[in-house]
């Protein structure tokens, strides 16, 4: 479990320093608090990305330079501090080069009101759930992500100039083709894992009998030299790569039919818990410890009965960070230190 | 100045203004002088302060052997390794057109003059195992392929988005001499 957490110049907070339990632990206070800002810090401390804004620039507290977070999970301690310009992460107070031992220590899956945007949002949103879960189970995930991007905006760039060279578009493709080729596999097989537990999460939760079916959606078939290939005239004339795993998406089915068009709102918001928890199961298939849980702003908005279907089929065993405005919805048999934030201020009771 | 942020250079400004001695003089001289003497090897890239580097003119070297790199200091680890005895060319970069960089920026005009004129047997790429070394190696051999030359290009034990820069002595020389033909 994550036994505390420090932030300096964190989003809203100047310094905070915070002892957590395992189980759950709640944060309470009207919007604009910091609740949201405290499970980022979690989320940040342990994978080094944000589960909610795609760069860490935006975090740095307004008018500061650099912010630092840390904290002991597993009887490890985690540090990192981040400016523009260095980043810097220390496990067990000693500096790393590499991320590979850090980032085996905490695995994180971070439930949000938003999350029905992976049902009805663009496909932008599907490929960084299936990329912030890639990341935390294979140490090879970021690289491979961040040299096939590096390799797609290069050769964008080139497609974008005025006189379009062949001969340096030509030099691009071997990298697209390598680190894209090897990202679709990783992307397949973990949509192969997530599957089955993805309708069993469904099953468990939704309470009606209804399937849910997620496949894979490639941005390019088995032969992507070939799509490649046969996209020449049409790239040059968009001006951009038009085949790759860029276009990767996940096609979600409840009862044969495409979610983001049939089901119902509320559908919808099942749907996107079951990804959630079929996430924080795929962990549990590993050998690693159980995910933190960060739960933001859903329990005080579901019906009671979601709410209930969700609160009996997240791991037990898992550590669950809860943000709410209220706890007015809270049941019997759901306890945990309650944090409650006002004024930037955090008073446990 | 590369490497300095702006806190070094408060600290370096502020002890040029207040030394007692007169060092500061020294390596403004030093600076002037390096300035003026040590230059680019007109024909590999590598620094020299004669009319050709020490590397180009030295007989004792295989005429028939290129390696390319990167840039002019990727050839001081490779020259540590000693697995290497032949001449060196430097691009003075790679092609990024994420950074405006294309080829008509690097010194790859001269390395084709080169491979014509001075009838090497085989042309070694030692560029960086990342994305921009990948697409400039690609890059080259599109263009030195009609030559009669092997070309080949170092083996890449290379830690992963690491230029020679960062490689060890044993990784280097593994990697060169686990070259393989392209
Ligand atoms: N980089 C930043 N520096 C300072 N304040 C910030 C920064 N980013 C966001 N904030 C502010 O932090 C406050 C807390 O945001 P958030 O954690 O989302 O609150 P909550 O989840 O409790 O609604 C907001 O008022 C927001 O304007
Ligand atoms: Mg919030
Ligand atoms: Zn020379």
């Amino acid at each position: 479990m994550l036994a505390d957490l420090q932030l300096r110049n964190f989003r809203c907070f100047e310094s905070l320093g915070l002892e957590f339990a395992p189980g759950f632990n709640f944060f309470i206070g009207r919007n604009g608090q910091g609740k949201t800002s405290i499970l980022e810090a979690a989320c940040v401390l342990l994978r080094l990305q944000s589960q909610r804004s795609a760069t860490l620039g935006s975090v740095v507290r307004f008018g500061q330079k650099s912010f630092a977070v840390s904290g002991r999970r597993e009887n490890h301690r985690l540090e990192f501090r981040y400016s523009p310009l260095r980043r810097k992460i220390a496990f067990d107070d000693v500096e790393q080069r590499t991320l590979e031992d850090y980032l085996r220590i905490g695995r994180v899956v971070s439930f949000a009101n938003t999350d029905i945007e992976l049902i009805r949002g663009g496909s932008e949103a599907r490929r960084r759930y299936l990329d912030f879960l890639g990341a935390q189970i294979d140490p090879l995930y970021r690289p491979t992500l961040r040299s096939y991007e590096r390799a797609l905006r290069s050769r964008n760039a080139l497609l974008k100039s005025s006189q379009p060279r062949p001969r340096e578009i030509a030099a691009y493709d071997a990298p697209l083709l390598e680190h894209g080729a090897r990202l679709s596999g990783m992307r397949t097989r973990l949509v192969e894992r997530l599957a089955p537990l993805a309708a069993a999460a469904h099953r468990d939760i939704s309470g009606n009998g209804e399937a849910l079916q997620i496949r894979f959606g490639p941005g390019n078939s088995e032969e992507f030299a070939r799509d490649l290939e046969n996209s020449r005239a049409r790239e040059l004339r968009l001006r951009q790569t038009v085949v790759g795993p860029h276009r990767d998406d996940i096609e979600i089915l409840v009862e044969g039919q495409l979610a983001n068009q049939y089901a119902s709102e509320g559908q919808q918001r099942t749907v996107a818990l079951a990804l959630k928890i079929a996430q924080s199961r795929i962990f549990m298939t590993e050998e690693a410890a159980p995910p933190l849980l960060l739960i933001d702003d859903i329990f005080g908005e579901l019906d009671p009965v979601r709410r209930n279907a969700l609160l009996q089929h997240l791991p037990p065993e898992s550590q669950k960070l809860v943000t709410a405005t209220t706890m007015q919805w809270r049941e019997e048999g759901v306890e945990g230190p309650i944090f409650e934030l006002h004024d930037r201020q955090v008073i446990r009771r | 100045m590369p490497g300095i942020g702006p806190r070094s250079a408060e600290r370096i400004a502020l002890w040029i203004v207040q030394a007692r001695g007169d060092q500061p003089e020294h390596i403004a001289r030093a600076i002037a002088a390096t300035r003026e003497s040590v230059r680019p090897c007109p024909r590999c890239g590598f620094f020299t302060m004669e009319e050709i580097c020490g590397i180009c003119s030295d007989t004792t070297r295989a005429a028939d052997l290129l390696c390319v790199v990167e840039q002019a200091t990727d050839i001081l680890p490779l020259e540590k390794t000693s697995a290497f005895r032949g001449r060196y060319h430097s691009l003075g970069g790679r092609i990024s057109p994420l950074d405006h960089v294309g080829p008509d920026d690097l010194r790859i005009k001269e390395l084709v003059a080169r491979v014509e004129q001075e009838k090497f047997s085989e042309v070694i790429l030692a560029l960086a195992a990342d994305v921009e070394g990948e697409a400039t190696t690609n890059y080259l051999v599109e263009l030195l392929k009609p030559f009669p030359i092997s070309l080949t290009r170092i083996a890449h034990g290379l830690p992963a988005g690491g230029g020679l820069e960062s490689a060890d002595e044993l990784t280097l020389y593994q990697a060169l001499s686990g070259r393989t033909k392209l």
